[in-house]
């Protein structure tokens, strides 16, 4: 009887264990760290922990991945788990921001609160991580790691400039990685990608402010903008204003220097994507499932259209069009002056109206290059979609041995 | 399906915790938040909790005669059943009586658990998630996100990464758990019946504090207010400390009927 209750014991144990997870109650992070293009090859972090190089007229004539001699790879980067139940394993990166990509090199924030530097030629030869002398490095060097990074790096004047969950930003040597500066703590969590305006920097806050801090030692700047309620998207700066979506719903912009909005304009949710600006109209995706235009100097409505589902990544500008994708795994190609959209049809399923564009919710960023749109949905396929034709010219696989 | 229970329950109980939170010092907002709402949502739930633990007392005061008749017929299951049935009918008690209150109560507790994580949102698809339950109340805008922290606890990370405080809280609340269970766990004369009583009295708080490691600590601070709770209710209503004192069990529910 006794081993009975103990076997019974084991199995209560086990199924406690499985049914919470390493992760505890709330889902694994799984990242949306979209595309971004740099001399023809797309770079991306995957949503199973990889980051990618990726050319596209290689998967046009579907070469074996990686194919090397064009500039592709898969590099894996692994971390020890910092918690006290799960051992010593490895935990894989989740990425948040898209790449930098600059100076043949690219640069990736991860969500486990790494900066990595790495050069696309070295990992395309598959050379252990990080090659010093090629310019690669990880911030910090050693096993430790800041708090988690969700914005995505910003490169300007051989500098990597980064916002940390510690409320922090850090500067960063681009050659060597080395420490230029931290800022102090700002309140609150910056889960937002650094605005860097020459020799100052902008960040919007969980806490509800704009802070403007210097670009030499990210010391804080006298002009600051405060609101009662936080900021959730990253700031955008067109012609001296910075517009930012806030948590009560409304999209702000405000004139540097001042220290009233210039305008609010109110949606049905939260603007989480950063706006995109074109010829004074503002563009701003909403989580209510709407993309607005707006008039960059009143802030009022143009026009707008509805996409279905929660826009969570910013609008792409393609010429005349704007793409626009929604959690539902829709894509529309919506006419910049008109608003009139067109909705991708699923290649699997072409007359189908009821199935999505991809059978998956779509919040990373797109990346716009040729007249194709390349999207990272969340079911780990890139979508490369024809923008003159609106239809998806091929998908690939992310999930590679 | 899904978005009535949304409609209904979660929404209204997570925008709830949220305006409170909102209404309180941002410092330990959340914290006492979770603490306010989980008393409330016990109070709200007395009276079913009252009759699920009487139901309970009067089936534990016909244990003696139910294990006398597991004795006399334990070989003619179907004659046990009958007697059983005739037992439980001559005292007027349904042996089913403490389980619904408990099945009425069981989609609170969900709903208050569902809150709680979900306020709590600590990744990016966390509060991506949180945007679709938030009503366009000022006071709800304005809390988000919330301060997760509350007495150097940040609620949202699990207890594993918490350090010793998370620890401190997986022992509170398995032992919380555990003094619950013993107030109301009768002791059997069957040695069979006691040995199980007694793995599963150590199951439950070890099964418990195991998830306060793996969940964040939002959600055992529900668990160890939900626990208290529960050892004060059976303190007043069962008259005393029950089981988990031997001398005062020789009747610690009353008579018998």
């Amino acid at each position: 009887m006794k081993k009975k209750t103990l076997i019974a014991l084991g199995i209560f144990c086990l199924v406690a264990l499985s049914a919470g997870g390493c992760m505890g109650g709330q889902s694994k992070p799984q990242g949306f760290s979209g595309v971004v293009s740099n001399d023809g090859i797309l770079y991306l972090g995957s949503t199973d922990g990889k980051i990618m190089a990726i050319n596209p007229s290689a998967r046009v004539q579907d070469l074996p991945f990686p194919s090397s001699s064009s500039g592709e790879w898969p590099f894996t980067f692994t971390l020890p788990s910092r918690g006290t139940l799960c051992g010593s394993s490895s935990v894989p990166v989740v990425m948040y921001g898209a790449p930098a990509a600059t100076n043949d090199m690219i640069c990736v924030g991860i969500y486990n609160g790494k900066v990595l530097m790495l050069n696309p030629l070295i990992r395309s030869q598959n050379l252990p991580f990080p090659q010093v002398k090629d310019g690669e490095w990880t911030y910090p060097r050693t096993d430790d790691a800041i708090e988690s990074i969700v914005g995505s790096p910003v490169v300007a004047s051989d500098t990597v400039y980064v916002c940390s969950s510690d409320s922090r930003i850090y500067s960063l040597d681009m050659t060597y990685g080395d420490e230029k500066w931290r800022s102090a703590p700002l309140d609150g969590k910056l889960w937002t990608t650094p605005l860097v305006d020459g020799a100052t920097i902008y960040v919007a806050t969980f806490d509800g402010h704009i802070y403007a801090l210097s670009a030499s030692d990210g010391s804080l700047l006298p002009w600051n903008f405060e609101t009662e309620v936080g900021f959730v998207s990253a700031p955008v700066l067109y012609e001296g204003t910075i517009l930012a979506g806030s948590f009560d719903r409304s999209l702000y912009a405000v004139k540097v220097g001042h220290d009233k909005p210039l305008w609010e304009f109110p949606g049905g949710n939260w603007f989480w994507a950063a706006p995109v600006v074109e010829d004074n109209i503002v563009y701003a995706g909403c989580l209510d499932g709407k993309l607005y235009a707006i008039n960059g100097k009143t802030g009022t409505e143009l026009w707008e259209f509805d996409a279905g589902s929660s826009i969570i990544s910013s609008p792409a500008m393609a010429g005349d069009l704007l793409v626009v994708t929604c959690e539902s795994g829709n894509v529309y190609l919506v006419d910049a002056q008109t608003g009139d959209g067109r909705r991708v049809n699923n290649p699997d399923d072409p007359q189908n109206a009821e199935r999505s564009s991809i059978d998956a919710s779509v919040k990373g960023h797109i990346c716009v290059q040729d007249g194709t749109a390349y999207i990272c949905a969340q079911n780990n396929y890139l979508y490369a979609v024809d923008i003159a034709q609106a239809k998806i010219d091929w998908k690939f696989s992310l999930k590679t041995e | 399906m899904v978005n009535l229970w949304n409609l209904i329950i979660l929404d209204p109980m997570l925008n709830g915790l949220v305006a409170l939170a909102s209404s309180l010092p941002e410092e330990i907002g959340v914290g006492l938040a979770i603490i306010i709402l989980t008393v409330i949502v016990r109070l709200a739930l007395l009276p079913l909790t009252l009759r699920q633990l009487s139901s309970t007392k009067s089936l534990q005061s016909m244990q003696p005669k139910i294990e006398e008749l597991q004795k006399k017929y334990g070989r003619n299951k179907q004659k046990l059943q009958q007697e059983m049935v005739k037992v439980y009918k001559e005292a007027g008690v349904n042996p089913a009586g403490c389980v619904w209150p408990m099945l009425v109560q069981f989609p609170i507790w969900i709903a208050l658990y569902q809150s709680v994580i979900r306020t709590l949102a600590t990744a990016p698809e966390n509060l991506l998630d949180l945007a679709q339950h938030l009503y366009s109340w000022e006071i709800v805008n304005s809390a988000i996100p919330l301060n997760s922290y509350f007495l150097g606890l940040d609620l949202g990370q699990q207890g594993s990464a918490s350090g010793l405080g998370g620890l401190f809280l997986a022992v509170l609340v398995g032992g919380t758990m555990w003094v619950q269970q013993k107030m109301t766990t009768a002791p059997s004369a069957d040695p069979k019946q006691q040995a199980q009583s007694s793995m599963m009295l150590l199951m439950m708080p070890l099964m418990f504090g195991m998830f306060t490691l793996m969940f964040p600590c939002g959600l055992a601070l529900y668990w160890l207010i939900s626990n208290a709770i529960g050892v004060i209710t059976q303190y007043f209503i069962g008259g005393g400390w029950g089981y988990l004192v031997p001398s005062s069990t020789t009747q610690p529910y009353g008579k018998v009927r």
